[in-house]
């Protein structure tokens, strides 16, 4: 097991490590340069030329990311060219917004896909689980985009009971915290929860005929105890495993809800520093994004290989 | 919905659990599964199929031209003349929806294809070979699936104007290509070691053979099934650029470019059926092909089990 | 703008003052082609903010003929005489009610800034705004268009122009207690100097020195009649030597003489400023706090007014200024009816070096093919109204029939016909514009209205950088652009003449070049007499109208609109009395908002 999981390590080092070169190319692929937005449209090519060599753009692309890459292991991510501020304070402010709007919209699609699909498990192809299957058919046909408009238009503008843009961090408190990732985290929640309904559905139904619950129903316990108690954990690793690679890729999936929502997470200062050719900041945004989703699917691979032996062999 | 890339990677696992657990949709009814493939998939097959002929030939249909802008009939509701109404240029929305459909499904259809033929084919070697052409492979899938799609994204379409179908094909492509390389790596494995693939290496079956005409169809199944879902995935996504702008260059109508349209500008509240209308398209297609992607697969997986 | 010169006080500024802007543009104060520009870069997401600021960056040197004298004269007893119509007591935003203090406020604004030193950040619409909150620039702009006093006391030159003194206020403290002083002016100056972004705006410079604790004196090699004007624009602005010296967050912690101070700055997501008790105009500020939030979607913005996350905010589209223009619980205020000076126009820009549009005839066929009542009517919702010339309605230099082809759909057929056998049988036309939800409703109805004259058109929305990369390349055929915000039409000579219209980085995006249209430019930066300069601006309003190197269709209107219970928020006063031009290309000052209670 130990060295399956340093064999593993070592794998999505390479692989975070081959990520970087790639993202480092591509922004420096880009047409147009950071001097555009620096200088204006109007500088002087003397006055760029200057700048890139300020910047240290101007000599060749292994040495610019070597210098880079040799910066990063020393922890510094680097400077951004617009706004002065340090890279790492830049993700130090994107990287809470996400991981709140991760966890409160995880723990909304967990609080509604998982009594839906343990009502619908228990009595499979009847009319509420046909219901409710096809409701969350809905809700991933329905673009986030369209649910935060409708959810900002009902319940910010008409009754003004959440703000409809903006952040509040924690140290205004609970309250004014919570209700200002209220409605991003349901517009996200909205396509999990059609995915976790499904997975824990299909696992429920599977344990329901196993030998361990027709023992449990015969001592005569009640249906929401064996659900609970007995059904719910064995059937729950599909659940794990969806959500693991789901939280992943929010950490920049989540741009829509927050460019409607103003919300500066990973993804909108991502499209930022794309549009401004800030090359450092998408460098450092794309590596902790990379490095968020490998860690993340890892933590779920390992946690499944300890869980369910199934896993080991694929 | 399903945001860039979250997707695909999540669905695989919803697949690889269901396809492990044996369990189905509600429509698996039990004694069904038997007497072939059953109504629900023959009414969903019927609506994609009509989907699919009211996109190709949308251009000799009695349709309105979907990019005629009528000044006088601008946002107007659902009427004889527009049955769906028009949009905020005064375009009808009926044409457009259907004209939109065809960017979509081949969108959809023609990348999840692709993504199919690279990332299946390529998901089938690695699975029967293992050792380093599987490590390489499971690395590069990984190395995909976790680079921060938006930026991929955002930095293809800087460099590759303007953004023609065959673009938005060859990006979808390749962005899905990963996951199904995994689905099918992963059935795959399952296979390769069953008796019949090794009797039939004992026998001296080229490997070619092997791959082709042992694994094939039986790993088929499963990833047509995935396959399926990917279509749906790949139209959602599309709508995703479509915010940014960045989908297929206007005025061009594509499922995703109405919603968005619909959407913005406050046309939510000045004509809401302008985003309800695809946004309907979507879903209906999408039940219908999720119906038909289960139905196959337990029709299939039973077949496998029997093996 | 030279009328007022003749009244100046300096008894030879007839001599040097007509030919003095021609110099500078050598020189290279904003007009110089590719130097000078003081408050300008690529927006991250408003193309319309990033080419207006393009046009704020001369402002030093079109503003100087008009306010140099009222300065000097100290009492401002001349000016130009037209005034703006928006920003008189009695229009909403301007109150002249007993303020109450205290209060907080927060404002919605389209954009954040990338830092607070005015010798490397960029101030745009919003970078304008907030320096206005923390700093004070040494002049300001009244309503009417001249130069006032501000932080500093007064400005003189010398006889011939070529020394200026700048006398400062006396008591005046920086947030960190520090005073200001001439020395601190100067360390500003040299910060200013040494920077890439601001290097050339003060070159005509030749030298700055002390005199007493309050006293600067610039020198310069030739006259430099735009001086004071120039003290009111982004190298005005003032800061302490604690955040000139602070090389490591310098850029993010202002310290500033502003009537607010810093509390907190999060990029994309909020600044925040409290009430420096220390304010040198007493009784100012009146708000104990206010909160930035630039909001980037402009639905987004108008859902957070209505839910009242905000209570004020800055909005570019016309759409949304009619929404909230029609809700009787708001109040607005538009730049739509302000004539002096020149605001933002809506235009397509066609590339005069390129094929198609090369070819006046496929210019013309564009101009003729164009129904701007139509885009008006979709688009403007009824704020804005078709301007088809470089100037608005109702100002001075507008020609009274300028020329401009009216839609003729008839004629910009059989001119396509005429044309497109030049054109290998067909005319197509590449539009481009940015990814902006409103822009692609605007180019889709342009695009289907070209194609009914009989040309094929591709719509091509590309990201802010591309987009003005290629627009100061010359690499588009057609781009739907916007510009020409000004408070003067000199302002403008960078984008329009003809000295700025080739070379690998054009200015002159089009690339228009005309003996005729260039020559009244140089008319109407030169002149002294005010007659003979609405008549060159009237020739060239023709010129622009005979090449048709843009096709017009609208005003691009900048509104700001609050709740009911913000006050006074487009009318402050100036330190000598005079009512400030409050709202102007989507910059205002917080100072003097107050809430009702």
């Amino acid at each position: 097991m130990s060295r399956y999981i340093s064999a593993r390590v070592v794998q999505l080092i390479f692989i975070i490590f081959f990520i970087s070169i790639v993202a480092f190319l591509l922004v420096h692929l880009l047409p147009g340069d950071p001097t555009l937005a620096i200088l204006g449209p109007n500088d002087t090519a003397q006055a760029r030329a200057e700048l890139l060599k300020q910047l240290g753009l101007n000599k060749p692309l292994p040495v610019q990311y070597w210098t880079w890459i040799s910066n990063v292991f020393r922890g510094n991510l680097g400077v951004s060219f617009l706004t002065h501020q340090t890279v790492s304070n830049a993700i130090g402010v994107a990287f809470p917004i996400d991981l709140e709007l991760i966890i409160v919209s995880q723990i909304l699609a967990f609080l509604v896909s998982i009594p839906l699909a343990l009502a619908a498990a228990l009595r499979p192809n009847r009319l509420f689980d046909r219901i409710a299957t096809t409701s969350t058919y809905g809700m991933l046909a329905v673009p986030t985009f369209v649910v935060a408009v409708i959810l900002v238009l009902l319940l910010a503008v008409k009754i003004h009971l959440f703000p409809a843009t903006g952040f509040n961090p924690l140290a205004q408190g609970l309250g004014p915290n919570l209700k200002s990732v209220l409605l991003p985290s349901i517009s996200l929640a909205v396509g999990s929860v059609a995915i976790y309904y499904r997975l824990l559905r299909a696992d429920m139904i599977a344990t329901l005929q196993e030998d361990f619950i027709t023992m449990a129903r015969a001592k005569g316990l009640s249906t929401r105890y064996i659900l609970i108690r007995h059904a719910l954990r064995p059937s729950s690793f599909a659940l794990l495993a969806g959500a693991g690679l789901s939280i992943g890729s929010l950490f920049t999936g989540a741009f829509v809800v927050e460019i409607l929502f103003q919300l500066p997470g990973i993804g909108f200062q991502l499209i930022q520093a794309i549009d401004s050719r800030d090359y450092l900041v998408v460098q450092g945004m794309a590596l902790v994004a990379a490095i968020a989703y490998v860690a993340i699917n890892f933590g779920v691979d390992v946690l499944f290989t300890f869980l369910d032996p199934r896993v080991r062999r694929a | 919905m399903v945001d860039l890339g979250s997707g695909s990677a999540a669905l695989e696992r919803v697949r690889d659990f269901e396809t492990a657990k044996g369990v189905a949709e509600p429509t698996t009814i039990p004694g069904n599964s038997s007497s072939g493939l059953g109504l629900v998939f023959w009414i969903s097959f019927a609506w994609v199929l009509l989907m699919v002929l009211l996109a190709i030939f949308a251009s000799v249909l009695p349709l309105k031209d979907p990019n005629f802008q009528d000044y006088n009939a601008v946002n107007i509701g659902p009427s004889l003349h527009h049955l769906l109404g028009t949009d905020d240029l005064g375009r009808d929305l009926l044409s457009r929806i259907i004209f939109g459909s065809r960017v979509s499904l081949i969108i959809g259809f023609a990348s999840v294809g692709l993504a199919l033929l690279v990332g299946g084919l390529l998901g089938l070697w690695a699975g029967y070979r293992g050792r380093w052409v599987d490590s390489i492979l499971n690395a590069a899938s990984l190395v995909v699936l976790a680079f921060p799609a938006l930026l991929a994204i955002l930095v293809i379409e800087a460099f590759w104007v303007p953004r023609s179908l065959l673009k938005l094909t060859i990006i979808f492509a390749v962005a899905g290509a990963p996951s199904l390389f995994r689905v099918i790596r992963a059935t795959t494995l399952s296979f390769a070691t069953r008796e019949f693939v090794v009797a039939a290496r004992t026998m001296g079956a080229t490997t070619w053979r092997i791959l082709f005409r042992e694994l094939l169809p039986n790993v088929l199944p499963a990833a047509i099934s995935f396959a399926l879902i990917g279509v749906a995935v790949a139209i959602i996504l599309e709508g995703s650029l479509a915010f940014l702008g960045l989908s297929i260059s206007l005025p061009t109508a594509s499922l995703g470019n109405i919603v968005n349209e619909g959407v913005q500008n406050n046309n939510l509240s000045l004509n809401s059926f302008i985003a309800l209308w695809p946004s309907l398209y979507i879903f209906i297609i999408l039940v219908a092909l999720n119906l038909m992607a289960d139905r196959l697969r337990t029709r299939f997986d039973v077949r496998a089990g029997n093996l | 703008m030279a009328a007022p010169m003749a009244t100046g006080t300096s008894p030879t500024a007839m001599g040097p003052a007509p030919t003095m802007p021609a110099d500078q543009a050598r020189k290279g104060i904003g007009a110089q082609p590719k130097g000078g520009p003081v408050a300008n870069s690529a927006d991250r997401y408003d193309r319309r903010t990033f080419i207006t600021r393009g046009a704020t960056t001369a402002a030093g040197l079109a503003l100087a003929g008009v306010g140099a004298p009222a300065l000097l004269s100290a009492c401002g007893a001349s000016s130009p005489g037209t005034s703006s119509a928006t920003t008189r007591p009695g229009t909403p935003g301007i109150s002249s009610a007993r303020p109450v203090k205290g209060g907080s406020i927060t404002i919605g604004v389209s954009s954040d800034i990338d830092g607070f030193l005015p010798a490397l950040s960029h101030f745009d619409a919003t970078g304008l705004t907030y320096a206005n909150a923390v700093f004070d620039s040494l002049t300001a702009i009244a309503s009417d268009a001249s130069v006032r006093p501000n932080l500093a006391a007064s400005v003189t030159p010398n006889a011939d122009l070529t020394v200026w003194t700048v006398a400062l206020r006396p008591n005046v403290l920086f947030h960190d207690g520090s005073p200001l002083t001439a020395d601190v002016v100067l360390q500003n100056y040299k910060a200013l100097k040494a920077s890439a972004l601001t290097g050339q705006a003060v070159a005509p410079i030749s030298k700055v020195t002390t005199s007493g604790d309050l006293s600067v004196i610039y020198t310069c090699d030739e006259p430099l009649v735009a001086f004071p004007a120039y003290l009111a624009t982004q190298v005005g602005y003032i800061i302490a030597l604690s955040q000139l010296d602070n090389t490591s967050s310098g850029s993010q912690n202002p310290v500033g003489t502003g009537p607010f101070k810093i509390v907190s700055w999060q990029p994309n997501d909020h600044f925040t400023v409290e009430r420096n008790p220390h304010y040198w105009r007493k009784g100012l500020p009146y708000l104990d706090t206010v909160t930035f939030k630039p909001i980037v979607s402009d639905q987004s913005r108008e859902s957070s007014l209505r839910s009242g996350t905000i209570d004020l905010m800055v909005s570019h589209d016309p759409g949304i200024i009619a929404d909230l223009q029609h809700d009787s619980s708001f109040q607005q205020v538009t730049d739509l009816t302000q004539t002096t000076g020149q605001p933002d126009m809506d235009f397509i820009c066609l590339n005069t070096t390129i094929e198609p549009t090369n070819d006046l005839t496929v210019r013309q066929a564009l101009a003729y093919a164009t129904n701007a009542e139509q885009v008006v009517k979709l688009f403007g919702r009824g704020v804005t109204a078709v301007n088809q010339s470089l100037f608005p309605e109702g100002s001075i230099y507008r020609a009274a029939d300028n020329g401009y082809p009216k839609y003729n759909l008839a004629k910009a057929k059989q001119l396509v016909a005429q044309a497109a056998a030049r054109h290998g049988g067909s005319i197509t036309i590449p539009l481009i514009d940015i990814t902006d939800p409103r822009q692609a409703e605007i180019i889709q109805a342009l695009g289907s209205m070209w194609e009914q004259a009989g040309m094929k058109v591709t719509l091509n929305q590309i990201e802010q950088v591309t987009y003005i990369s290629d627009l100061v390349e010359g690499k588009f055929t057609a781009a739907a652009d916007e510009q020409f915000s000004a408070p003067d039409p000199d302002l403008n000579y960078v984008w329009l003449s003809s000295t700025t219209a080739s070379g690998p980085i054009a200015l002159n995006f089009a690339r228009n070049k005309d003996p005729l249209l260039e020559a009244a430019l140089q008319k109407g930066r030169t002149s002294a007499d005010k007659a003979a300069r609405i008549e060159a601006y009237q020739t060239v309003d023709k010129r622009l109208s005979a090449d048709l190197p843009y096709i017009w269709f609208g005003r691009a209107p900048w509104s700001i609109t609050g709740s009911d219970s913000v006050m006074n928020f487009a009318g402050p006063i100036l330190p000598d009395g005079t009512l400030a031009r409050g709202f102007e290309g989507g910059v205002f000052s917080p100072a003097q908002i107050w809430m009702k209670a």
